[in-house]
């Protein structure tokens, strides 16, 4: 299999230093003319500038949503399976079947606005999807919707791995419920948010589905993505040997944030290994 | 299980209880849309309809049977893969663990050209294991990386005790990680699971026989050249979305259970 | 790339895999499965009225496939036909390998332009076709089939594939009832335009919707438009005859902004996609008006409206009568009534097959034959490849027979008539730029000169 996978980067490489359409017998080998080029092409920059920002936001709200979520249902909450079923069951839904939902809930006459004029928010009502300003909040909003579930499980699972004789211990030293969560629960998750954060880095940087499927990278490259932007290159435009370069752009800075991640990690805690 | 928050009074439980209803709200205000849409038009009709299609059986047995051989192969790999890289000596084992990351940052779709050549040469094309090896072989990047920093927080002491002990590799495996390792394990196969059962274009390329397809194929039924119904597709989306829904709860119960008894000390 | 109305299928259900299929197939291991040129090609394989072949394609739908199947059964009966649907968003990356592979399919669909399923792509897996139809047809076999679709299928000389039907844009589909309801009449200019859009406001009813962040339609809208100011200026700019800064285009993207200032557009357009979200809107009767072309002719017969409505999410659907206008004179020039349009798909042989002489048959039956092209007008979806095909308006039961037929057929026939070339042609690269144009104008983040000056600063940088 790794075998496999590194014969598609390698082969990438290749694509990446030409100027071919993908079926022209003849492609042009123009050597590093396509990084060059992307240096300089603003609609990458953007889609590097959304992804930053989106990363940022959607990591953080996706992490303490899905921390606190973990920590309350690890309470003696009532109808505890209700809520873990409501903000699991996103996870499972391909994003494909809810774009148009969402295109309808966040419509000039949609649900939301709809919503905002009955408590009294009306002068907050607006065509969401159809703004620039606005149409990137909602992709935000989408992917934590999404993805929470999914942060949600894992720091469930690990709060399971906490020592209960140290919560026990804090509790007895008169420590507070916010103590405790600061300072032994959310050190004990650590491993987690860490692996979180890089799923997310990475993930950030293959984003596609969402932004492609609610708004097209739309309106105006308002929410164009490093994944929308190689997907219009390389498909409907048929520039595969820029698309391929792109792609190997995305591969390293997704390694790049990877790394940084972990690297950052160790000199915190010190500790040998990722 | 300890109480992460403990809430002793009354007023204080109240408190907990709006705070974790007030986040959940905007989590369940899509899916209620998404659940109204379905029932929109025909109504409970769109669930006949979508029963009608009457290949939902196969498509359910043919989900079942590749996500389990899926997760059973992710679950044994991904805790010999993180065991291995967290607490034995493998030389440049952190070499092997970025190659493998590294695999993270490529979607399926790359591979589906020399996975359609390898499948046929190796003579398993158009049957469950050339969905299942592929789809075992890109979940194990993201579970591994998941098990081993969970597999990291177990003491070293333990180990090293069980080594003083006598126990072999395999045994401190079998006996410590494996308990150990409970609740890590229950997301290991529900993370597996969804992304199994989800599988839309490896069971589209790779199996041809109808048979054998899958369920992410029911909302097609629905879509079509001209026209898109869009009530149907969500009722095909929650009939297929209740199975794993249903998977989760049990694998919560069980690896709830497994905590009281994998607290061994 | 984007064949009429294959836009928005590449979106239904575009799981997430599935589309970035397509890109990082292309970007990443393509090399791996070129398809290998000059493979065995024997035309003399198998036999010609008997035997098992497979059919993938991404359309039609399952039970216009099945009726096109049966009815080629009454002809070739020991010849049986396996359909396989894909989705357009899975379609190329399911069909590039398994081209490649000893075991594809024996006939496949494939499309004109850079779109899903290229004929520019997949045409060098395909047999010529063009023995087969000179046997069909005769040797004037090119006078009795849609140009359209002749051209736009062929891959270098190859007769690649047999287009099954076209479909047109250039009309407003308007909802008569609704029309009826408050005593007005279909638009047939500007200030009519505004008027009938004031009177469904005042009444609570979307007057005209259009899908703007799907921006291929806008460009059905846009042609419409500039088609209206001034006949065949935006073939010419297609075809880089005149730059995109002619008065005739800057002026019909001044009209078009006109369309979203004067409240005939749908607040939000801009966030909307015409699939699904317009043509929910129109068949659930909050809308009266929508930019659709020719493949909405199916809609209405009393059985696909009353499937559509329902399908619209609107409960107990009950059928309205739905016209097919000219675009409103909103230039004032008495220009009106132009139709653009493309070969919907067609159907290629596979040169791997093992059943050539079978599939040919089944290929040539549906392109060409009477029976077949009947079969094809009867669905009403696709403008029938063979000329002299007709609807048979016997057994299509329309909502509204009276006011709908001579409606259709005049559609049919203009259609028919039609050479202008719509957009599935038209490299992805000016799409876009067209796009943008549509959407930075609309948006008021550019006046219509600068966004044709922008226009055509891409245009002109496109090989």
């Amino acid at each position: 299999m790794v075998g496999i996978l590194y014969y598609c980067i390698g082969e990438t490489g290749y694509l990446s230093t030409l100027d071919w359409d993908g079926t022209s017998p003849t492609p042009t080998s123009v050597g590093l003319q396509n990084y060059q080029d992307i240096l300089v092409d603003p609609i990458f920059w953007q889609a590097i500038w959304h992804t930053v920002i989106f990363f940022l936001v959607t990591f953080t709200a996706q992490t303490a949503i899905g921390f606190v979520f973990a920590a309350l249902l690890h309470s003696k909450v009532k109808l505890a399976t209700v809520y873990k079923v409501i903000v699991f069951t996103p996870v499972v839904i391909a994003p494909a079947t809810m774009a148009p939902v969402f295109r309808q809930m966040f419509a000039a006459d949609g649900q939301l606005n709809w919503f905002l004029d009955h408590v009294g928010l009306g002068f907050l009502s607006q065509p969401w999807l159809a703004q620039s300003s606005t149409a990137m909040p909602v992709i935000m909003f989408i992917t934590v919707w999404n993805f929470t579930g999914l942060t949600f499980v894992l720091y469930y699972a690990a709060m399971g791995q906490i020592d209960p004789e140290v919560l026990e211990a804090a509790r007895t030293d008169g420590a507070s419920n916010l103590r405790t969560l600061v300072s032994i629960v959310w050190p004990g998750v650590r491993s987690t948010t860490v692996a979180l954060a890089m799923l997310s880095v990475i993930g950030a940087l293959k984003t596609f589905d969402i932004p492609y499927l609610v708004t097209i990278g739309g309106p105006n490259y308002a929410t164009e993505f490093l994944g929308t932007y190689i997907y219009r290159i390389s498909i409907p435009s048929a520039h595969v040997g820029y698309g391929a370069a792109l792609s190997i752009m995305l591969l390293v800075l997704a390694l790049l944030g990877a790394i940084a991640v972990a690297a950052r990690s160790n000199r915190k805690d010190g500790e040998s290994g990722v | 299980m300890r109480a992460v928050f403990e809430a002793r009074r009354p007023s204080a439980r109240l408190l907990l209880q709006i705070l974790v209803t007030a986040m959940v709200i905007p989590y369940l205000f899509p899916l209620v849309v998404m659940v109204q849409g379905s029932l929109a038009g025909e109504g409970w009709g769109n669930y006949r309809a979508v029963f009608e299609v009457g290949t939902i059986g196969t498509f359910f047995k043919s989900s079942v049977i590749i996500s389990v051989s899926t997760i059973i192969i992710v679950y044994v790999l991904t805790m010999l893969a993180a065991f291995g890289f967290s607490k034995l000596r493998v030389r440049r084992k952190e070499v092997y663990f970025w190659m493998i990351l590294a695999a993270l940052t490529l979607p399926e779709v790359v591979l589906l050209t020399p996975l359609f050549a390898t499948t046929l040469a190796l003579g398993v094309y158009d049957t469950y294991w050339a969905v299942v090896l592929p789809l075992a072989a890109l979940q194990i990047p993201f579970t591994v990386l998941i098990a081993r920093r969970f597999v990291d927080g177990v003491p070293d002491a333990l180990f090293d005790a069980a080594r003083i002990d006598g126990a072999s590799t395999f045994t401190s495996f079998r006996y410590i990680i494996i308990p150990m390792t409970r609740p890590i394990a229950a997301a290991i196969v529900v993370l597996t699971l969804i992304g199994s059962w989800n599988a839309y274009l490896l069971p589209l390329v790779l199996i041809q026989d109808p048979a054998q397809q899958t369920v992410t194929l029911l909302p097609q039924f629905f879509v079509s050249q001209f026209s898109n119904d869009q009530t149907k597709v969500l009722a095909s989306a929650v009939i297929t979305a209740i199975p794993e829904i249903v998977a989760y709860l049990c694998l919560q119960g069980l690896f709830e259970r497994g905590l009281s008894a994998g607290a061994i000390k | 790339m984007l064949g009429s109305s294959r836009i928005w299928k590449r979106r239904p259900l575009g799981f997430a895999a599935a589309i970035m299929s397509g890109a990082l197939v292309l970007a990443g291991c393509a090399g791996g499965g070129a398809p290998a040129g000059g493979a065995a090609q024997n035309a003399d394989q198998g036999s010609a009225d008997s035997g098992e072949i497979t059919w993938w394609g991404w359309t039609p739908d399952a039970a216009p496939a099945e009726a096109y199947i049966k009815a080629f059964n009454k002809a070739y009966p020991n010849i049986k036909v396996t359909f396989k649907k894909l989705t357009i968003d899975g379609y190329d990356a399911a069909i590039r390998p398994a081209l490649a592979s000893s075991v594809g399919p024996d006939v496949f669909d494939v499309a004109p332009g850079a779109a899903n399923g290229s004929v520019d792509i997949y045409g060098v897996n395909a047999i010529d076709l063009k023995p087969a139809v000179e046997k069909a047809l005769g040797a004037d076999w090119e006078s009795k089939l849609a140009p359209i679709g002749v051209s736009s299928l062929k891959n270098g000389d190859k007769l690649a594939a047999l287009s099954v039907g076209s479909v047109f844009s250039g009309t407003v589909w308007i909802n008569k009832d609704l029309f009826d309801k408050y005593n007005l009449q279909p638009p047939t200019n500007y200030d009519e335009w505004k008027k009938v859009c004031a009177t469904f406001k005042a009444n609570g009813v979307g007057c005209f919707v259009q899908g703007a962040a799907q921006t291929a339609f806008n460009e059905d809208t846009l042609q419409a438009i500039s088609n209206n100011v001034q006949p065949g200026v935006w073939e010419k700019a297609l075809k880089k005859e005149v730059p995109w800064t002619d008065p005739t285009i800057v002026k019909a993207l001044t009209l078009w902004k006109g369309l979203f200032d004067d409240g005939i557009m749908q607040e939000g357009a801009l966030g909307t996609q015409q699939y699904p979200d317009a043509n929910n809107g129109f068949m659930s009767g909050k809308y009266a008006m929508v930019m659709m072309g020719s493949w909405y002719m199916q809609y209405s017969t009393v059985e696909g409206m009353t499937a559509a409505i329902s399908g619209a999410g609107v409960a107990d659907p009950k059928p309205f009568t739905q016209l097919p206008i000219a675009f409103p004179d909103i230039a004032g020039t008495g220009n009106v009534g132009s139709l653009y349009g493309d070969a919907d798909f067609g159907l290629a042989v596979n040169q791997k097959s093992k059943n050539i002489a079978a599939a040919t048959t089944f290929a040539t039956w549906l392109g060409t034959s009477a029976e077949g092209q009947q079969a094809v007008a009867d669905i009403l979806n696709d403008i029938p490849a063979l000329v002299s095909a007709q609807p048979n308006w016997d057994t299509v039961k329309l909502v509204n027979p009276e006011a709908q037929q001579p409606a259709l057929e005049k559609l049919i026939a203009d259609a028919g008539k039609s050479d202008e070339p719509r957009l599935a042609t038209v490299v992805a690269d000016l799409q876009t730029a067209i796009g943008v144009a549509s959407t930075t104008v609309a948006a008021g983040e550019a006046t219509p000169e600068e966004a044709a000056a922008t226009l055509q600063d891409t245009a002109s940088k496109i090989k």
